[in-house]
């Protein structure tokens, strides 16, 4: 019955955007496949060289990705409970969750970051360790049940230069910052090679649901932002509504511009210019895309915005 | 509400920290020492200002009741820098301690005095406890209690 159900759902994701990937039988094949478990090493907490010596003791198979050298996979699925991870040398984080932080090309100790949806704290103690624990972070998110998980992430992993906020992004108060770091709710189809993480019955109308609410955080994101300022919007879901549709809205309502996203050595495709009836600004093609077939991964989108 | 720490509470505990574990006192320039709620002393890079009150701010590092008693959370991220009455442990008391149970062992070396001591495991400190003479008590918060499986 379970197979059954999953088999549709990938079929279902695989025949709406058969339009828009580059290569719909790779990207069915890959859907279907598997996610090995990844990690991040933590520099604060100790070597890095050190502590993949001492996690190779279980897995000599562990190897770095292509396109960073701190995101690591494992043919192992429970490092959590080694004793890295128990002292916070490592994070268990897919691997496209670590590209927004990336997309980013001056995270340095003179910023401040505000991380507008933050828990459980991928992305924020990725930031940190990238500023060596200086700077300033705000990691915002709007349920205090998550802010837990955020906290302890923090407490483990040894941050010491974020300051925790519990506000829908949308009431956000004014403050300023240099970066703003938009990884909203979405429909999350791009997990689909996880186990159990996506809503199996999602209908046309929760895209719409989740592109008002990703368009009102990001809406209050480029309100706050000043000239010069950047914003990265990221999602984990293939749907355009989501996607550029959010970003193309902000790009009609405020003084913003998109900029290129440059990672090495990791394959990304270009934002769409058009779904269904909408046709998207031209600017929209600096978006990136990051389809599961082409780096071994889950599927992302992230668009680097600047103020105006 | 965070607070600055006052300068004779601040001396007080980075004292204790050189004498107890052989942290340099160095090591608290580059930081901030707030105290908040319950005696709780945070290890701040910058307090923000915000137009609201935060949920949190920086490290919790240390309860300062009638004598400090230093977190977890501190000894692991001072691992490096911490020298003195420090524990190690081998591989079944790494399993127990981060079950949350306290260690039946004594420690071989005499150089550890009663109170509060770094546990460490394979030159990683991993937590706190209390040796007292007669039992190694464990610190360890229960949220940060779990099985191990990789050592």
């Amino acid at each position: 019955m379970n197979t059954q159900k999953q088999i549709t759902l990938q079929t279902r994701i695989a025949e709406r955007y058969a339009r828009i990937v580059d290569n719909k039988d790779e990207f069915s094949r890959s859907i279907n496949q598997s996610l090995k478990q990844s990690f991040r090493i933590n520099s604060l907490k100790g070597d890095v060289e050190k502590v993949l010596e001492n996690l190779r003791k279980y897995d000599n198979s562990i190897s770095p990705a292509d396109w960073y050298g701190n995101g690591f996979t494992t043919n192992l699925d429970n490092l959590g409970s080694s004793v890295e991870h128990f002292s916070g040398q490592i994070y268990i984080q897919e691997l496209t969750s670590m590209m927004p932080a990336l997309s980013i090309p001056d995270v340095n100790e003179s910023k401040r970051i505000i991380d507008c949806c933050a828990a459980p704290g991928s992305k924020t103690t990725q930031l940190a360790e990238m500023m060596e624990n200086k700077g300033e972070i705000i990691a915002n998110d709007n349920k205090h049940s998550r802010l837990k998980a955020l906290r302890g992430n923090l407490d483990r992993l040894g941050i010491i230069n974020t300051t925790v906020t519990l506000r829908d992004f949308r009431s956000f108060p004014n403050t300023n910052a240099d970066i703003y770091l938009v990884d909203a709710p979405c429909s999350s189809e791009g997990t689909i090679r996880k186990k159990n993480t996506i809503k199996r019955n999602l209908k046309e109308k929760d895209y719409d649901r989740f592109s008002k609410v990703q368009k009102g955080i990001l809406n209050r994101a480029c309100e706050m932002a000043e000239k010069g300022d950047q914003l990265i919007y990221s999602t984990c879901t293939f749907a355009p509504e989501e996607n550029e549709h959010v970003v193309n809205s902000m790009l009609e309502e405020h003084s913003v511009k998109l900029k290129n996203i440059n990672i090495k050595n990791l394959k990304m495709g270009k934002g769409i210019k058009n779904w269904k009836e909408e046709k998207f600004d031209s600017e929209i093609d600096k978006c990136r895309r990051v389809w599961p077939h082409h780096n071994d991964t889950g599927g992302f989108f992230i668009a680097r915005i600047e103020k105006c | 509400m965070l607070v600055l720490l006052k300068k004779e509470k601040k001396e007080k505990l980075i004292e204790y920290c050189t004498e107890r574990f052989g942290i340099s006192e160095e090591i608290f320039e580059k930081y901030q020492l707030y105290e908040g709620s319950k005696n709780k002393i945070y290890l701040i890079k910058e307090l923000l200002e915000l137009k609201f009150t935060p949920e949190s701010s920086g490290l919790c590092i240390f309860r300062f009741d009638k004598t400090p008693k230093p977190t977890t959370n501190f000894l692991q991220l001072f691992s490096a820098v911490i020298y003195k009455n420090i524990l190690d442990i081998d591989e079944k008391n790494l399993i127990n301690y981060c079950k949350g149970y306290d260690l039946r062992m004594h420690p071989s070396s005499n150089k550890i005095e009663p109170g509060f001591i770094a546990v460490r495991y394979n030159n990683i400190i991993v937590g706190c406890a209390h040796w007292d003479k007669i039992t190694v008590r464990n610190q360890l918060p229960k949220s940060r209690r779990c099985k191990i499986n990789y050592c």
